[in-house]
């Protein structure tokens, strides 16, 4: 009985990945933007105005983007994902998720700190990209463990270790580094947000009552 | 009635019927769900839902409320404290029971 009330509750908990719009939306905006940031970063340097402006307007930035993109996801839900599978509300503040969450924080700061110490010895290796790499597969990977269950995260996760590898032994510049690093993940987070849209319109048509109103 | 069956004769029968067990599953994870989510998940119809959430709503369990989310209506049903309350005992009747009867 537990494990039957289990997986329903697991499967209400995926509703809200079903459609693709968080990854379509939030992934590849925000990971848009910080391929931004740190492409013009680099083009326009870390001394120059335009470079010390952009560093200290990071943390705006990046709050300002997940504020634009929360409020893009709920609208778009709205109207794609409500009318056809219906509205749900998931509880905003839970402690078992706060503690969760700051374990995964604490998890994921303490494993690049290794890495950092690692891969520090190798004067080749551009270690921030390769750090970032490595950091954004794990989010990913306690984020699927935890909470999403779902195989194509799995695959964002080998993306972003394969990219941060790479592009950590091109030669590219730090920032340009990370601009395209952030650049590819946007594009495979929309290619595989854009893709899990698709099946859902496809397997979900707007059922016949909304679509007379 | 041996002890191990007055527990089942115990557990509450709002709750225990499978469809109505399943609504409340579906609740006590989330904030709130509307009618046509609960439909789907529940794999239940219009009026069968209806029904169950009649039932539930009877009982003090579910609370429904019509509503508005910008321009789409919507019936939103919410698992009462007492609801919750339930729910949480029905569990530990059942694997009290279970353990028991192996």
């Amino acid at each position: 009985m537990k494990n039957e009330s289990t997986q329903v509750q697991q499967r209400v908990m995926r509703y809200w990945y079903i459609d693709g719009l968080g990854e379509l939306v939030g992934g590849g905006g925000v990971f848009f933007v910080l391929a931004l940031y740190f492409s013009a970063q680099q083009y326009f340097g870390e001394d120059s105005l335009v470079g010390g402006l952009l560093q200290a307007g990071l943390f705006l930035i990046l709050v300002g983007s997940f504020v634009f993109v929360r409020r893009l996801i709920a609208s778009l839900k709205m109207r794609v994902t409500y009318p056809r599978t219906g509205y749900v509300e998931y509880r905003a503040s839970r402690q078992n998720r706060i503690l969760m969450g700051a374990l995964a924080a604490l998890s994921a700061a303490a494993m690049s700190g290794v890495i950092v110490l690692i891969v520090r010895s190798f004067d080749a290796i551009d270690t921030m990209v390769a750090m970032t790499g490595i950091l954004v597969a794990v989010i990913l990977l306690v984020k699927q463990v935890w909470s999403t269950r779902m195989p194509r995260f799995y695959f964002l996760g080998a993306i972003s270790l394969i990219l941060g590898g790479i592009l950590s032994v091109s030669g590219f510049a730090r920032g340009y580094n990370l601009g395209l690093f952030y650049g590819f993940m946007s594009i495979a987070f929309a290619v595989s947000g854009g893709i899990t849209l698709k099946n859902y319109l496809r397997e979900n048509p707007l059922p016949a009552e909304v679509e007379n109103d | 009635m041996t002890k191990d069956l007055r527990g089942l004769a115990d557990l509450d029968r709002a709750i225990h019927e499978p469809a109505r067990l399943l609504i409340v599953t579906i609740l006590s994870t989330v904030e709130s769900a509307d009618f046509l989510f609960l439909q789907r998940e529940a794999g239940l119809t219009k009026g069968n839902l209806s029904a169950h959430l009649t039932k539930l709503e009877e009982a003090g369990y579910v609370e429904i409320k019509k509503t508005f989310k910008g321009k789409l209506p919507l019936t939103v049903c919410k698992l009462t404290k007492s609801g919750s309350k339930a729910f949480a005992q029905y569990r530990q009747q059942m694997v009290k029971f279970m353990s028991t009867t192996g």
